[in-house]
């Protein structure tokens, strides 16, 4: 535990370092931006993907990928739209859309537990099918015109200055913390994601927790696919288009390794917190959402690559010490 | 051949040494490779022996002593350097890629054949080699569909193409057919003569005293012996490769009851083993002996769940039962903690708590599934008090732990199972001696306590210690089974090699 | 049977059954849709998988040793800009110049994917999902939002879409296309007849292997990145001249198709195995399947992608199964444990890329 500790301590210390300075640079081209109302709005932009991003976390940690959230998003988001069109009590809808993004994970969940697939390819072909399958349901249309109490679902103050969704994002956050490390579970996904036979030798069912982490991604997924519903006001076939870019880049800048077994949520909640802000700071100067994504995008080439260099200067380095004791042995 | 008329060796090893943290694998040992003749290499498992062919392959780097090629020093710091001195392998596992087809696994190695490749003029050649052979194959089939046979000629026809002068035979014969044997052995030959020096590893001594023209024998990281094969019987090899003066036997207690616990009748899984059928008692320790390749692990796998068996019998408490996965097998009160601990047996960046709850996981959840800490790290502490594993707290890394403590720990882990029969396998591989003996020690209050205990060993010291009786296997066949009694080191050793009886 | 097995190469295997699989799905077409065998249809599909199939091509490279590149939609998009640009500044420019301009940057861009995996180890789906986003920033920036248009560039660049080279009867092969089905050809010579080919698959086979052996993993990877980003380069180039109208979204997409097609066209997950013919072939099959599902049961277009979801996914979950059976086939003794050598541990063995 110390020595974990350690890790944590670095890698974690960096990402505040790097937090802090983006917000002391974003503050200081824009006055405003630690006022409250820019600070709660910082959130709200990018709720759903941040929701996504912890469950996401949950399934890298676990060894394997899910490129196929965004696309369940979408989906998600066309089911309830379609349906409420079709005349659907909302509440209905909303369940509806839920239980699609459940059934997407536990689609995706077989084919990697039960069968081997590599979850990478699975969900590229999810990627691909469940934005084609929102698309058969809206086509080119757009639908909107939802009730009242579900447009404010995500916009309005509802504790304090705080909306709904930035609220279930905090429940959800303490109670992803809460499981992953301090239950069963949790340990049970380290374990898997560090080594799948020492699972096995132990008794461990792993295909069970494969799906049932599959499931929760669909699941998660669908939720964050109703809130952009409601916050948007509206649908249409490419909504969430793209966002697996970020979530993913919110766990592996985070400190999650892309191999599975290490990685915990406080450094991923400092990773939301630093594209949160490098995004709001961003558009506060006019920068584009192309931009932004692509320096989204040199962060997650960073946060797999600079742990890489540091291992191999780190070897240089051990194996030159070798080297010396060698000389003063002979 | 007498001393004066021997042609200068191809490759000598001199004085050879190497440890890897508290086992000494080789020491200061010699083995001397003349061309044109074939070099048995006998020993039990640990002797050494592949730990000799890694440093000759350039895998490994010795710790003292020199390695000589046509005389001069040389230095083996790689595979690829191996191969440039022309030194090549062939293992049980044919290295092959499976996609590609024969004449392009013979050839793909090969640096400097320009940058295309003429498909007609590698098979010429490919079909050329094979002819040195006296082999006829389809060189334009892919590799996937060959025979493990064929793949290992094509690997030996990867060796000749690179002009390879030593060529070691890692006990190439274990998947291979009585025919196929015939047919590598008539390769071996072929290629003795054309003055390759071949060092050629086996367990089956039927094998080596048919094909061999010298025989050096280890024991224990030590050269015991090396003689032409006329001077040599396989009697007088068993007794080196065993013959250790045996010292004070671990004084086990009376602890066998008159209670079966455990019947195997004909157990079997195809490809693995057959015909397995003992009896156990509570508080019976049963060693299972044998050597590389007797498939003693997939015997205690098939018990435990985890590749379950197919045929047979297992009756516990007098029940017949299918043992199909680990979480039954555990229910029945079976456990086995694997010879591999870092790889299967721990969960290494873990604490020593969580490995020793991870299979019993269930009994420390609350209500809502969270995990009750200190009801844990109270079990852990009375297993580490129990055990005497070496650690500041429960709560370090088993990364961190030396290998006794981390045998400890993984035997900890099976114990909080309750168990009641306890299959270990190679419990004390790779530990140092004072923790061997705990280990040992924790075996006969076990027993004492009426567990029946299967334990799986490759030292032979240590399962003529430990055992009340013992299990020899061989190739996945049960040879006999041994009383503590009439159980010797040549006894238990010959059966594991096909030999009769010895006295 | 076994003169079969023998005398053809696996992937000859899987490229006949897309033919046949081509052939059935031509004949049931045919037959129940009006004026399906058209030579509107065969000019509406050669042309968008002229496009597809050049980019496939360089996919099957990047697959064959276990990686994949999602960037390649960017990078048709940013050379298509990137070019037109240039050709609105310099009509005099020569085409040889300009096509090749357009591979120079896409081989450029490829660089710093094969850099990336090859030698910072990054695995190339994390890669390439960072370079996607990237490549496109930097086409944003580059373009300032302003749209290329097929009056900014020199007439002869739509022709190379338009015009007609040969004809047979109604139907017209177009320079483009012919472009396609050379470059597949000299690529397929390429994988068949240079070392350079046969260590792609080597390295993809058995990674382990190869390394062991000394072959130069890392460079051949990167190779196989820069070439994947010339060819995707050299798509954006006929990208330009089929649409003339560039926008900052170009190219968005044909990174799934590529994959798309290099799946179903038979170059397995797993590295190893496969062909540019079987790419093309699969870029070819899925193209057609589209366009006559759509006529056939009367289903919006939109329904492609889900259809596109599905294949690959039946695709690679046969190359799985596939790969199961083959493996007990290969070896039926083999151990299940490997003993660990005395005391010494073993490397984890990763099976991302390199």
């Amino acid at each position: 535990m110390a020595s974990s500790l350690r890790r944590l301590i670095s890698w974690e210390g960096l990402l505040l370092l790097i937090l802090l300075v983006v917000v002391a640079l974003n503050a200081a081209f824009t006055p405003v931006y630690l006022g409250v109302n820019n600070q709660v709005n910082l959130f709200q932009l990018s709720i759903e993907k941040i929701i996504v991003a912890l469950v996401m976390a949950f399934i890298i940690i676990n060894g394997e990928i899910d490129l196929s959230v965004a696309s369940v998003m979408g989906l998600a988001a066309c089911v309830l739209a379609y349906l409420f069109n079709q005349g659907v009590a909302m509440p209905l809808a909303v369940l509806g859309a839920l239980g699609a993004g459940a059934l997407c994970g536990a689609f995706n969940g077989f084919w990697v537990a039960y069968v081997g697939v590599p979850s990478l390819a699975v969900t590229l072909a999810g990627l691909i099918g469940y934005r084609g399958a929102a698309r058969i349901l809206l086509e080119d249309t757009s639908i909107s015109g939802f009730p009242e109490w579900f447009n404010t679902l995500g916009q309005q103050p509802w504790l304090g200055p705080l909306p709904f969704a930035l609220v279930l994002f905090f429940t959800l956050y303490i109670v992803a913390l809460v499981v992953l490390n301090f239950s069963g579970i949790g340990r049970l996904v380290y374990v898997v994601g560090n080594n799948r036979e020492v699972a096995r030798y132990s008794g461990v069912r792993v295909p069970r927790l494969k799906l049932g982490l599959f499931i929760a991604s669909g699941l998660v997924a669908a939720l964050a696919g109703v809130l952009l519903a409601a916050r948007l006001g509206a649908v249409r076939g490419n909504t969430a288009d793209g966002f697996e870019l970020d979530i993913i880049t919110m766990v592996l800048l985070g400190g999650v390794s892309i191999f599975g077994g290490t990685g915990n949520l406080f450094g991923v909640g400092l990773a939301i917190l630093i594209i949160l802000n490098l995004r709001n700071g961003m558009s506060l100067v006019n920068i584009t959402g192309n931009t932004q994504t692509g320096v989204v995008g040199v962060l997650l080439i960073l946060s797999v690559l600079l742990p890489n260099l540091v291992q191999d200067v780190r070897a240089v380095l051990q194996r030159r010490r070798a080297q010396r004791k060698e000389v003063t042995r002979a | 051949m007498t001393a004066s008329t021997l042609p200068p060796p191809t490759l000598e090893m001199r004085a050879i040494s190497k440890r890897f943290g508290s086992t000494q694998a080789l020491d200061g040992v010699g083995l001397t490779l003349y061309p044109g003749e074939i070099h048995a290499l006998l020993g039990e498992n640990g002797a050494g022996k592949s730990t000799l062919i890694k440093i000759m392959t350039g895998v490994h780097q010795p710790d003292t002593g020199a390695i000589l090629l046509d005389g001069s020093p040389v230095k083996i710091g790689s595979t690829i350097a191996a191969q440039g001195h022309g030194i090549a392998a062939i293992y049980q596992e044919p290295m092959m890629y499976p996609d590609l087809n024969v004449a392009e696994n013979i050839f793909i190695t090969h640096a400097g054949r320009g940058p295309f490749v003429r498909w007609r003029q590698m098979q010429r050649e490919a079909e050329a080699i094979l002819k040195q052979l006296d082999v006829q194959l389809d060189v334009r089939q892919p590799a996937r569909g060959l025979t493990v046979a064929t793949q290992q000629t094509v690997e030996i026809a990867r060796a000749l193409s690179l002009k390879v002068r030593v060529l070691i035979m890692d006990e190439p014969t274990a998947a291979l057919s009585a025919h196929e044997v015939a047919q590598l052995f008539t390769l071996a030959r072929r290629l003795r003569e054309q003055g390759v020096a071949i060092l050629f590893i086996s367990h089956r001594m039927e094998e080596v005293f048919s094909i061999a023209d010298r025989v050096t024998i280890f024991r224990d990281g030590r050269l015991i012996s090396s003689a032409p094969r006329a001077d040599v019987t396989p009697e007088s090899a068993i007794r080196a490769m065993a013959g250790r003066t045996v010292e004070q036997l671990f004084p086990r207690s009376k602890t066998v009851t008159d209670e079966l616990l455990v019947s195997v009748r004909g157990l079997g899984k195809a490809g693995a083993f057959e015909g397995v059928s003992f009896e156990l008692h509570k508080g019976e320790v049963l060693g299972f002996a044998g050597l590389v390749g007797a498939r003693r692990t997939d015997v205690g796998l098939a018990l435990f769940g985890i590749e379950p068996a197919d045929s047979g019998e297992l009756l516990i408490d007098g029940v017949a039962h299918r043992v199909r996965d680990p979480n039954q097998a555990m229910s029945l009160g079976i456990a086995y903690v694997s010879e591999d601990r870092r790889a299967l047996g721990l969960s290494l960046p873990m604490s020593i708590t969580a490995n020793i709850t991870l299979p019993t996981l269930r009994r420390y959840l609350s209500a809502l599934g969270l995990i009750r800490g200190r009801a844990e790290a109270v079990d852990a502490e009375q297993f580490r008090k129990r055990l005497a594993i070496r650690a500041s707290s429960v709560e370090v890394e088993v990364s961190k732990l030396s290998g006794g403590n981390q045998q400890k720990v993984m035997l900890s882990k099976w114990l909080n199972t309750r168990p009641r029969l306890l299959i270990l396998d190679e419990p004390t591989r790779g530990i140092d001696v004072g923790a061997k003996a705990e280990v040992h020690q924790m075996i006969d209050d076990l027993a004492a306590q009426g567990l029946a205990i299967i334990m799986i060993s490759s030292d032979l010291p240590e399962v003529l210690a430990m055992s009340d009786r013992v299990l020899v296997m061989r190739e996945g066949r049960q040879m006999g089974i041994f009383s503590r009694g009439e159980a010797t080191q040549e006894r238990v050793l010959g059966a594991a090699m096909g030999q009769e009886a010895l006295a | 049977m076994s003169w079969i097995k023998r005398s053809i190469r696996p992937e000859q295997l899987r490229e006949l059954s897309l033919v046949a699989l081509i052939i059935v799905a031509l004949l049931i077409f045919g037959t129940q849709i009006e004026n399906f065998l058209s030579a509107r249809t065969f000019n509406r599909i050669a042309s968008s998988v002229a496009i597809v199939g050049v980019v496939a091509v360089g996919q099957t490279l990047v697959v064959l040793t276990r990686n994949i590149d999602l960037s390649v939609g960017s990078i048709v998009g940013f050379s298509a800009y990137f070019v037109g640009m240039q050709l609105n500044g310099n009509p005099e420019l020569p085409p040889l110049v300009a096509v090749l301009l357009a591979c120079g940057v896409g081989a450029l861009l490829g660089l710093v994917n094969g850099v990336l995996v090859a030698y910072g180890r990054v695995p190339s789906i994390i890669t390439t999902l960072g370079t996607l986003a990237i490549f496109r920033m930097i086409l944003v920036n580059y373009s300032d939002a302003k749209t290329v248009t097929t009056d900014m560039v020199p007439p002869w660049v739509p022709g190379l879409a338009q015009e007609t080279l040969v004809s047979f009867g109604e139907f017209n092969v177009r320079p483009m296309v012919a472009v396609a089905i050379a470059v597949v050809l000299v690529f397929q010579l390429v994988l068949v007849y240079t070392q350079f080919g046969r260590r792609l698959y080597a390295i993809g086979s058995n990674p382990e292997a190869a390394r062991f052996v000394g072959l130069p993993g890392r460079r051949i990877v990167l190779l196989a990145f820069v070439i994947c980003g010339a060819l995707a380069g050299l798509a954006g180039f006929m990208f330009l001249s089929r649409f003339g109208n560039i926008t900052v979204v170009a190219g968005q997409g044909l990174e799934l198709q590529s994959v798309a097609a290099v799946v179903v066209g038979g170059v397995n997950t797993f590295g190893g195995s496969g062909s540019v013919v079987g790419a093309l072939l699969g870029a070819f099959l899925i193209d057609l399947l589209g366009q006559g599902l759509i006529r056939w049961l009367g289903i919006s277009e939109f329904w492609r992608d889900a259809i596109l979801g599905l294949l690959i996914l039946l695709a690679v979950a046969s190359d799985a199964v596939i790969l199961n059976w083959l493996r007990r086939l290969w070896a039926p003794n083999e151990l299940k444990t490997r003993t660990p050598s005395e005391a010494a541990p073993t490397p984890k063995e990763s099976s991302h890329g390199v």
